[in-house]
């Protein structure tokens, strides 16, 4: 189950950060960077 | 160049999202740095749970078992404290014992975090403080307020309704509650098999009586309560009478039969075994608390609640000094005193004898402090 769920959250973590990179508004990454903040800690399961 | 630009904007975001994650993991990974405990010098061993149940072995799970055996042979007794990191009265009462008493009969084996996966986080939603601290002669002495729950880091999803061990249908979130999954699971859940692992300890140590520390909120009606089984009734009755005598307001209540998976009821029913459960009033606990600081877990004086005493609210007295750390680990260690003292005059053969155990009296006086060891 738990690697499942870690897949699940490494996909949306590449989502994310393919996203930032691809977004123009300047805005739209800045939350995106603030979204990908919480994945990274889940991806790694600090909390 | 205009895309030359924007890459290098989501670049630096990145590295922005990577500071932060970098500096959150430092804080959540001082969270599971445990604050050191002194033994006093009847310390006889310390073991880990995981050597009564090999299962906990490297897992969040496994905690520090303290044992002090005397010379003569008597009773065998288990303190656990921690098996609900967010209630510090039944953690600093094992912590107060631990580093202070020297047994001379019997054994009094100590657990000060049942609970160790509990302990690593707070409690969600809460704003609660992720550490308190108190002062000693010796400095100031930090202590981790956990979450009443395994970090859900340790076990995880979970189950939307929770059959424990025992059979009793829980909501999801009881999975993670070491005091509704005895009598544990060997092949379970990490909170399973804690419960199971202490299950083994109180088999293997023949423990006779065991006490399990807690903390509840004022407005709650189990409080200022010894819980116990119907193996420990005349024990309970009796303790009763003497902490009215003394001056500290208790009340009986019994184990209900239909309610599983607590200790007092499964290591009664599974061990066939004295089991009690003490439980103090905590301010810091209730839903009516103002903001949960430090102070309001060290002094216990909070607003709201003075205000829900005059209405009549609560079932215990709450008053201008409110109900501080002190009072309520004074109340478990006045508990533990008398439990002990009738135990010798239930059963003679099971008697034990603890010098140094820091008096309730003086507690209220000058403190906790003054009974914590220096660091060694």
């Amino acid at each position: 189950m738990q690697i499942v769920y870690h897949l699940i959250v490494f996909y949306l973590t590449c989502h994310f950060i393919w996203y930032l990179f691809r977004e123009k508004k300047f805005w739209n990454k800045v939350s995106v960077a603030l979204v990908l903040i919480m994945f990274l800690l889940r991806l790694f399961l600090i909390k | 160049m205009r895309n030359i630009k924007g890459n290098f904007i989501s670049a630096l975001l990145l590295l922005f999202a990577i500071a932060i994650c970098f500096l959150s993991t430092l804080k959540f990974l001082s969270m599971q740095k445990k604050e050191a405990i002194f033994p006093s010098r009847g310390l006889t061993s310390r073991k880990m749970l995981s050597s009564y149940f090999p299962g906990l072995k490297k897992t969040w799970g496994d905690t520090d078992v303290y044992l002090y055996e005397g010379q003569e042979k008597g009773g065998n007794l288990l303190i656990l404290g921690g098996a609900h990191a967010n209630e510090p009265a039944g953690f600093i009462t094992a912590v107060l014992l631990i580093e202070n008493i020297q047994v001379s009969t019997g054994k009094i084996i100590i657990v000060p975090r049942a609970n160790n996966s509990g302990f690593t986080h707070s409690q969600p939603q809460e704003g609660n403080p992720q550490r308190y601290s108190l002062e000693s002669p010796w400095g100031r002495r930090h202590f981790r307020h956990g979450s009443r729950l395994t970090n859900p880091v340790h076990q995880w999803p979970d189950p939307s309704i929770y059959i424990n061990p025992a059979g009793q249908k829980l909501s999801g979130a009881d999975s993670r509650n070491l005091n509704r999954c005895y009598p544990g699971r060997k092949t379970g859940s990490l909170t399973e098999k804690i419960a199971s692992g202490i299950m083994e300890l109180i088999k293997k140590e023949k423990i006779d009586l065991a006490l399990d520390l807690h903390e509840a909120a004022p407005e709650y009606p189990v409080i200022n309560a010894i819980v116990f089984h119907e193996n420990s009734a005349d024990l309970a009755a009796l303790t009763l009478m003497e902490l009215q005598i003394e001056g500290f307001d208790f009340r009986l209540e019994a184990s209900p039969t239909n309610l599983r998976g607590l200790s007092h009821r499964e290591w009664g029913d599974h061990a066939q075994i004295m089991a009690i459960l003490l439980e103090s009033a905590n301010a810091s606990h209730g839903r009516l608390k103002g903001k949960t600081s430090p102070a309001l877990i060290v002094e216990g004086k909070d607003k709201n609640y003075m205000k829900a005493a005059k209405l009549g609210l609560l079932f215990v007295p709450y008053g201008e000094d409110g109900i501080p750390l002190k009072l309520r680990v004074a109340r478990h260690l006045a508990a533990v005193k008398s439990i002990l003292s009738n135990l010798e005059e239930l059963y003679p053969e099971k008697r034990i004898e603890i010098k140094n155990m820091p008096s309730s009296s003086e507690l209220k006086k000058v403190g906790i402090g003054p009974f914590l060891n220096p660091p060694n």
